[in-house]
């Protein structure tokens, strides 16, 4: 798996999409092997499926640590919002005051619109000051996204599999370009409020691999932007790529069983 | 009942079975319409939703929302985000360009008076630019995800952002509501729908009350309903045949009494 890092005064967009010219043809066979690779794994592996189904994430797959700390949820979700608002061009005077508006009134994760609320105004201060921080790497490596590259925020894939015993769930924070030509062309932006570990290679080829199963074509690029170093790491996706994430969520689901 | 499950469809292959007629259409008006009626009135508890769809299945006729409704970005991306889809389509204008003309085009009716209280309009025209924008994205997403399913000027012409199909329920307050975003054209057309996720297990019942409902509404039965996930690349395909319009009905009775006193399962009968 080859994983371009790119320093913090690389052009991330432009890593990220490429040259038109030289962008691979779409080979829409491929998912269609990976779906059946995947099945025949997870046959093996979890024999009859159970009534209650086993959900496959980033972190499961990529061994990443999971954070319980709810001011890094807080942050995570409050950079989340300050990315649509990027997305919109909506130009921003007090980043924190957006991204709390906005994250009120996304109508999703109610219970961090309530931690918010009930922040005291040292913890408000401490956050407010970590947002702007990530908010400054965020517009500056993002830069203006054109309207033109049909760009979408937050989607949830759920991709079930094994009859519905196995759902592989992820999120992808940014998706650009339009999929069904005849050269890929769709990027895939994952943004983290932490830094980069050994794993994020691997959540990245993750991601890939949902959005091949979910789209029936393989995107181009996949990328994760650290807002809390500025770094971000690019993969070209490749059938290499695509086969190592096969294997990780097989080898995430060794020793599961389904009841 | 027959289901056809894809993964994924070409956007000219979709278009293709939602302006394709197969077979006539079921004379649903005459034969379901009236006993369908009748049990449900009859089912109806006095903890009975004001609408009954798809959505109700899932949820065993539950009510809707477990609190007061509030507008969010994520309850108006539909609405804003099929008027971009639609603006888009003809017009060529991407689909967050359209999503902002939408928020600005709802704010300005309610600037000027135009929207009631409680109305989408109102509530963009009184929230932060930052939420208009959360909005506007939300939208988009929504309407670049129907855009990438369909053609809406490929050989086989599409509506897309048709509104819902609405059906009163005589002698209750209920109200049978059939979602679709996009409707085929033709003598017989299909329609699809979009939702969030994973399919869940009372898929193909959704869909052929979506089907059954726009039935009612029009007095004709789509060809067939499609429903699409796009988080999960599955594709349903149900014919609207007679035997899944009976089902549709049961479903709706089931859906209604699970709320109420109880039915009986066969409160329906007609032949497929």
């Amino acid at each position: 798996m080859t994983t371009a890092v790119l320093a913090p005064t690389d052009d991330l967009v432009a890593a990220l999409r490429g040259t038109a010219a030289l962008r691979p043809d779409v080979d829409r066979g491929l998912a269609g092997g990976l779906r059946a690779w995947l099945e025949d794994g997870l046959f093996e592996r979890l024999g009859d499926v159970g009534p209650a189904p086993v959900v496959v994430t980033s972190r499961s797959v990529a061994d990443l640590p999971t954070s319980e700390r709810s001011s890094a949820r807080l942050r995570g979700a409050l950079v989340a919002s300050l990315l649509r608002l990027h997305v919109a061009g909506c130009p921003l005077e007090d980043p924190y005051a957006a991204a709390v508006a906005a994250t009120c009134a996304s109508g999703r994760d109610g219970d961090l619109a309530v931690a918010l609320a009930e922040l005291d105004a040292d913890e408000a201060a401490r956050l407010a000051a970590e947002v702007a921080a990530h908010h400054a790497v965020l517009s500056e490596r993002l830069g203006s996204l054109p309207a033109r590259w049909s760009p979408r925020c937050g989607a949830r894939l759920a991709i079930p599999l094994a009859g519905g015993a196995v759902v592989l769930r992820g999120t992808v924070d940014l998706a650009l370009g339009a999929p069904g030509g005849s050269r890929a062309c769709v990027c895939l932006l994952d943004v983290t409020t932490s830094r980069h570990v050994d794993g994020t290679a691997t959540a990245l080829s993750y991601l890939a691999l949902l959005e091949t199963l979910r789209a029936g074509e393989p995107p181009l690029r996949v990328a994760s932007l650290s807002t809390a170093t500025g770094e971000a790491r690019v993969c070209d996706v490749t059938p290499v790529l695509l086969a190592g994430a096969v294997e990780a969520v097989l080898g995430s689901l060794a020793g599961t069983r389904c009841s | 009942m027959q289901l056809t499950r894809r993964h994924t469809l070409a956007p000219d292959v979709l278009a293709a079975l939602l302006c394709a007629a197969p077979g006539d259409a079921p004379d649903v008006t005459t034969r379901l319409r009236d006993p369908l009626f009748a049990r449900l009135a009859a089912s109806l508890g006095p903890s009975a939703p004001e609408r009954l769809d798809a959505y109700s299945l899932d949820h065993e006729g539950a009510r809707r929302f477990s609190s007061p409704f509030a507008w969010s970005a994520r309850a108006s991306r539909r609405a804003i985000g099929t008027a971009a889809a639609r603006h888009a389509a003809a017009t060529a204008t991407s689909p967050l360009d359209a999503a902002r003309e939408e928020v600005e085009r709802l704010c300005d009716r309610a600037l000027r008076g135009l929207a009631r209280r409680g109305a989408l309009s109102t509530w963009l025209a009184g929230a932060p630019r930052e939420v208009r924008a959360t909005c506007a994205v939300e939208a988009a997403s929504w309407a670049t995800r129907l855009l990438h399913l369909v053609e809406p000027l490929g050989a086989h012409p599409l509506a897309v952002g048709v509104p819902d199909a609405y059906v009163s329920v005589p002698a209750t307050r209920i109200s049978l509501v059939g979602r679709r975003d996009v409707a085929g054209t033709g003598p017989r057309p299909g329609l699809l729908r979009v939702r969030d996720g994973a399919p869940p297990g009372s898929a193909a019942d959704g869909l052929c009350v979506d089907g059954l409902v726009a039935a009612l509404a029009t007095g004709s039965a789509p060809a067939r309903a499609i429903g699409a996930w796009p988080d999960a690349g599955i594709v349903l395909i149900v014919e609207l045949d007679g035997e899944a319009l009976c089902h549709a009905a049961r479903c709706l009775v089931g859906a209604a009494s699970a709320s109420g006193p109880r039915a009986r399962s066969d409160v329906v009968t007609l032949a497929a």
